[in-house]
């Protein structure tokens, strides 16, 4: 699809066809798929059996979906375990540790902050999995030919869901029936009462849903958009055209920045996703 | 024609980056406004102005991911 919409603009591109070669080198780093005869944007995120295994009806396929996310698990417990080996690690921490330690002591201040009450440390270290997880996975979505497990709808949501139902029973067992007062502002004139227990009931349920889809539509959009301009700016350079060339670099430059801010994003969206679900849980465990 | 209709629907779809727009901008003039009354409190502002960037953002790229949709996906 893109394909066609590149040789549409750009109607140069097939006659440079067989010189295309030249530039590849190049865009090995940055533009991985521009190269490939992959035609959709979307084509990165398809999911591809790796073993093939099937229990009765049930599919239990080995996919790069799952060999990422092993990755990415087997990458945060190595890091935190050659950190902590020695019983703690080291006084004077190396880098290695200074990144554990930021990432423990960042967690750590966000769920001082966000939660309020004393019973905030119990919840510490199923915060602090879900940010390394969220962390190393849309980092890994960066590097260029891998796939980032967190652009799909079964991950964030199986995810988000998860964390909600949990939230909700934390809610029920800290407050009893009490819970229920969630739903009804206190103050409101009994007339509106019923319209607002729905409306309450709506809002708290999106929430699990927009968390989901929070995440999967950043990583989604933004890996796309950088496929789509990467697949514009490798045209632009195929253009063997001396005019041409000297503005040639512009959607290249744009590809670059692009990263960055992808790479921003993916720590932000983390970052997002840990603080709405300490603020949940802060609203589930103190009722407002 | 199909194509012509998608080309159509993706283009609409990001209409919706102007309200998204708005609410980036208003996100951090308010960050300006505060920052500039009062200095002291920053850093804790700079913290809830990028999670507000954040939440806006996302309905943004809710209508970007529309547009992928229509595009690609139909």
């Amino acid at each position: 699809m893109v394909e066609i919409l590149v040789t549409s603009c750009w109607g140069k591109q097939l006659k440079n066809e067989p010189k295309q070669m030249k530039f590849e080198w190049l865009f090995l780093t940055i533009a991985p798929c521009a190269a490939d005869t992959i035609n959709s944007p979307l084509d990165q995120f398809e999911i591809i059996p790796l073993i093939d295994m099937k229990i009765g009806d049930l599919y239990f396929s080995f996919t790069n979906s799952s060999l990422f996310m092993l990755l990415t698990l087997s990458l945060v417990l190595l890091l935190f375990h050659f950190v902590t080996k020695n019983g703690g690690g080291k006084l004077v921490p190396n880098a290695w540790q200074s990144l554990v330690e930021l990432i423990y002591d960042f967690v750590l201040n966000l769920v001082n902050e966000q939660i309020a009450g004393n019973v905030k440390q119990r919840f510490f270290p199923c915060i602090l999995v879900t940010f390394t997880f969220l962390l190393f996975c849309n980092l890994q979505g960066m590097i260029p030919y891998s796939f980032t497990v967190t652009s799909h709808f079964l991950i964030t949501l199986g995810l988000s869901f998860s964390i909600f139902i949990g939230i909700t029973i934390v809610g029920f067992q800290r407050n009893g029936l009490h819970f229920l007062s969630f739903l009804l502002p206190a103050g409101v004139p009994l007339p509106l009462a019923p319209f607002l227990v729905l409306l309450e009931l709506i809002s708290y349920c999106f929430r699990a849903l927009s968390l989901g889809i929070r995440l999967f539509a950043n990583m989604m959009a933004g890996h796309s958009l950088v496929k789509i301009l990467s697949g514009f700016a490798w045209t632009m350079l195929c253009m063997n055209d001396l005019f041409y060339f000297i503005g040639d670099l512009g959607p290249l430059f744009i590809v670059l920045a692009l990263t960055g801010l992808e790479l921003g994003v993916a720590i932000l969206q983390a970052y997002v996703f840990t603080i709405l679900i300490c603020i949940y849980l802060n609203d589930a465990i103190n009722l407002h | 024609m199909l194509e012509g209709a998608k080309s159509i629907g993706a283009g609409a779809a990001t209409i919706a980056s102007a309200g998204a727009a708005v609410g980036i901008g208003n996100v951090f003039s308010s960050l300006i406004h505060s920052v500039a009354r009062n200095p002291s409190l920053a850093k804790q502002l700079f913290g809830y102005a990028i999670l507000g960037f954040a939440l806006t953002e996302a309905i943004a790229l809710f209508a970007l991911m529309m547009a992928f949709l229509i595009l690609f996906v139909f």
